[in-house]
């Protein structure tokens, strides 16, 4: 033989071989542990259905955290999994809020009102488009953990009246609607309403509910829920005064605003009317909620002149702040619930996503594969312009914060969703 | 809000290859020999190992070769069961020397030209970690006029001027999207910086030859470099920077080598290299918007064990191997997707043909085997296992006059 062909033959031989010798790396299967995922059902309020940007729509719907976790269920053993969507030709649901502009860094945010899932408007309230199929993504805007027993529950909420008939609307609860059929595994996210509607109205309206109250109801939920075996995992309630709608409007921001202006240059103080007392300066321990800036109240004058929120005579309205009192007041009642939770999830056994956790590690700032994470307004990716709701990359968050858990407390090894997959807020 | 929202756009690290982003394939006779070399009068490459041996080689010579770098690294995210790898993109780092000037007389000259930092890393556009790098390429060229006398019989010096040619190009992902299409940034930039490369070469009266060298420290220096973003918002357009400036460190090696000589016909050479990555302390991008993104590295200097041996089997024929062990300068905790540095073995083979007296063909193939390594990278917390392996044949040609 030729040494050319010889070599020209090594040649050939390590070129092949180059293109194919790729290193491995030992990854772990994806296995059950000792739960069942054949049939997953999902409790929760806005959160758990998707909700949005002020609204509940397909897209949203669809980067549910649910929806994420039962996706990433199907390779250990899980079933089919529907969420109540909208109709494609009504993707836009409830309607929701979009950034149409951004000026100087300063947003516009505008109401999305085409291809609505409305279907007809009673006593001022909508009525969403009904959903007729399966449903396993249990979670219904607004619910609190406390309507969870109410018989004709559907009558005082829109967004699970369009989960029921005419013939049910007035007499099924929640609980009795969530286990009409066989799981085999579930996850419970009730309870952010019974602090969240008090803290978000500056606590002006709808009191938390009492610390007994929902300790009892929540273990009446997790007794219904294990009464046939199922296993399953509860997340606590987040940090409520943690996040964008808390944190976006301050004092100082306002301060600067009115600075700003020829007439507001020597402006020292911002006036509030807390919860109880008289009308005072407020202080940077005092939060604004983000509907104070949206609402382009502060600084009108009143009848008499006096401008809003610049003098003790015109304070901020209690509903736009949550003062260092009331701020009090809602951690109390957060940890309260979160030790309920956490006692009663750990007598039944089940795994616990400590979202008050999670969500407060990247509220202050955290990057995720890369994405810079924060509750910041807008640019944090994680809370939607509702300041309250997540984004899809938020939502992911909390999914793989759920798998997590349950992977710790069963021995399974459910995938971890690729975060990366997912968008902050959307730019115009 | 502008300046919040550009801190969060640009936080773009950096770079790499070979202990980090070091490339030591600057001879085939020497890459054969598991990258030894600085305590060798070997050939015309001695221009980069060791300059003051440049005037202990017997001919005056130019060789001209190329490296093909097959580069495979594979990424586990923490959690999931799949694997990533990267694409495949061949660099092909070169070097290029000439010795001159009368081989009976005691002043030399050389000139050489290869690329001693350099690195390709490409990702999938759309894999795990797009927001932290999705490719990479990076060069430096050196050119060094060398100069090397021999002070005694056993004793030589040298030194080389470098030119230090640098360019940079790294993408990744930013967490926009415009109408579904991923928003990239590109930052691209050229550098000209010098540095020095100087050498002593000793012949011992035991018949062991020693090496010692520095290579300086090159402070590449971009400015104005084209910061780029494809498919952005239009909203955010206004806030984007257009320009930037920043500098990398490509740190100062300084080597100890010795070279063996059992029979006339073998030569044993061992190298200890140490490479002072201490100065990377972090990769700072200044953008000309006013905003910066400054990311740690933190690198510690680093030292690689090279061992080689070579054998004139034949009048025709030279036989070459080695092996070689790279101690990585990256930290727990600061193991980035476009530099998966970690310690990492070295084994390299080779033959010298000789064809004529005058001309001579070498071949060599480097295998790399960096260790699996399992990190969450503390800016990013991209958490994972990245494994990696190079597989690396080059050859040269070269003319001795």
């Amino acid at each position: 033989m030729k040494s050319t062909y010889f070599y020209k033959g090594l040649l050939a031989l390590s070129i092949i071989g180059l293109a194919s010798c790729k290193p491995t790396i030992d990854t772990v299967a994806p296995v059950k542990g000792n739960a069942d995922f054949t049939r997953y059902i999902a409790l929760g309020n806005s959160l758990t259905a998707g909700f949005a940007d002020g609204g509940l729509y397909l897209e949203g719907q669809k980067n549910s955290y649910p929806e994420m976790i039962a996706a990433q269920m199907k390779s250990v053993g899980g079933g089919s999994f529907s969420t109540p969507f909208f109709p494609d030709a009504q993707f836009n649901g409830s309607g929701y809020l979009k950034l149409t502009a951004l000026t100087n860094g300063v947003p516009t945010i505008a109401k999305e009102t085409s291809n609505l899932a409305i279907r007809a408007q009673v006593g001022g309230v909508n009525l969403f488009t009904r959903y007729t199929g399966n449903i396993e993504n249990f979670g219904v805007p607004g619910i609190k953990l406390i309507h969870a027993n109410i018989q004709g529950y559907g009558t005082l909420n829109n967004y699970f009246e369009r989960l029921l008939t005419d013939a049910t609307v007035g007499t099924t609860t929640y609980m009795d609607f969530v286990t009409a059929k066989p799981w085999t595994f579930f996850s419970c996210w009730l309870g952010n309403n019974d602090i969240l509607s008090y803290a978000s109205s500056g606590a002006a309206a709808d009191a938390p509910t009492p610390k007994a109250t929902f300790s009892g109801a929540y273990s009446a939920v997790i007794t219904k829920l294990t009464s046939k075996g199922a296993k399953g995992v509860v997340a606590t309630i987040p940090d409520v005064t943690n996040i964008a709608y808390f944190r976006t409007v301050t004092l100082k921001t306002l301060l600067a605003a009115i600075n700003a202006t020829p007439a507001g240059a020597a402006v020292k103080d911002i006036y509030i009317q807390p919860g109880t007392g008289a009308a005072r300066a407020a202080t940077a321990e005092d939060l604004f909620t983000l509907p104070l800036s949206s609402d382009n109240v502060m600084g009108k004058p009143n009848g008499l002149g006096i401008p809003y929120g610049l003098d003790p005579r015109n304070p901020v309205e209690s509903k736009y702040v949550l003062d260092k009192a009331e701020i009090a007041v809602v951690n109390d009642y957060v940890a309260a619930y979160n030790t309920s939770i956490k006692s009663i999830a750990s007598a039944n056994n089940l795994a616990v996503m400590d979202a008050y956790a999670l969500l407060n590690e990247y509220a202050a700032g955290k990057a995720i594969n890369g994405i810079p994470v924060s509750a910041a307004f807008i640019q944090g990716n994680m809370f939607s312009l509702d300041g309250i709701h997540l984004t899809p990359l938020g939502y992911a968050i909390t999914a793989n914060g759920f798998i997590k858990a349950i992977n710790a407390k069963y021995g399974s090894s459910i995938p971890i969703v690729d975060v990366t997959r997912y968008r902050g807020v959307k730019f115009p | 809000m502008k300046t919040i929202l550009l801190s969060f756009l640009l936080i773009i690290p950096v770079l790499g290859f070979s202990q980090s982003f070091q490339v030591n394939l600057q001879g085939q006779k020497q890459t054969a020999m598991g990258g030894a070399g600085a305590g060798l009068a070997l050939d015309e490459a001695a221009v980069f190992f060791n300059p003051g041996a440049v005037s202990f080689l017997k001919q005056n010579g130019v060789q001209a070769g190329a490296h093909a770098i097959f580069l495979k690294t594979a990424f586990n995210e923490t959690g999931s069961p799949l694997t990533e790898y990267n694409k495949n993109k061949v660099p092909t780092p070169f070097a290029a020397y000439a010795v001159f000037g009368s081989p009976e007389g005691r002043l030399r000259f050389g000139i050489g030209a290869y690329t001693p930092f350099g690195g390709a890393m490409h990702w999938n556009e759309d894999w795990t970690g797009k927001y932290t790098v999705t490719s990479l390429d990076l060069r430096a060229i050196y050119i060094q006029p060398t100069i090397s006398l021999k002070i005694t019989d056993n004793i030589g010096i040298g030194g080389g001027l470098v030119y230090a040619l640098g360019h940079v190009d790294l993408k990744k992902a930013i967490p926009y999207t415009n109408n579904g299409q991923q928003t990239t940034a590109q930052l691209k930039g050229d550098s000209k910086d010098f540095g020095w490369n100087a050498g002593i070469f000793i012949k011992t009266v035991s018949g062991v030859s020693v090496g010692v060298t520095h290579r300086s420290q090159v402070t590449a220096k971009v400015e104005n470099g084209e910061a780029n973003f494809f498919n952005p918002p239009a909203s955010v357009v206004p806030l984007l920077p257009t320009k930037f400036n920043a500098t990398l460190p490509l740190p100062a090696t300084s080597t100890v080598g010795f070279g063996f000589y059992p029979s006339a016909k073998t030569t044993i050479a061992l190298d200890v290299n140490w490479v002072w990555w201490h100065t990377y302390k972090d990769l700072g991008f200044y953008y000309d918007n006013g905003t910066q993104t400054v990311s740690p590295r933190n690198y510690h200097d680093a030292a690689t064990f090279r061992a080689g041996i070579q054998n004139e089997t034949t009048s025709f024929l030279t036989l070459r191997a080695g092996v070689g062990y790279a101690l990585s300068p990256v930290g727990e905790g600061y193991v980035t997707p476009e530099v998966p540095d970690a310690n990492r073995l070295l084994l390299s083979a080779g033959i010298g043909l000789k064809p004529s007296e005058r001309f001579n063909i070498d071949f060599s193939f480097l295998y790399e085997n960096v260790k699996s390594r399992t990190e969450t990278n503390i800016e990013t917390n991209l958490s994972g296992t990245f494994k990696t392996v190079a597989y690396i044949p080059g050859m040269a040609l070269s003319y001795k006059f």
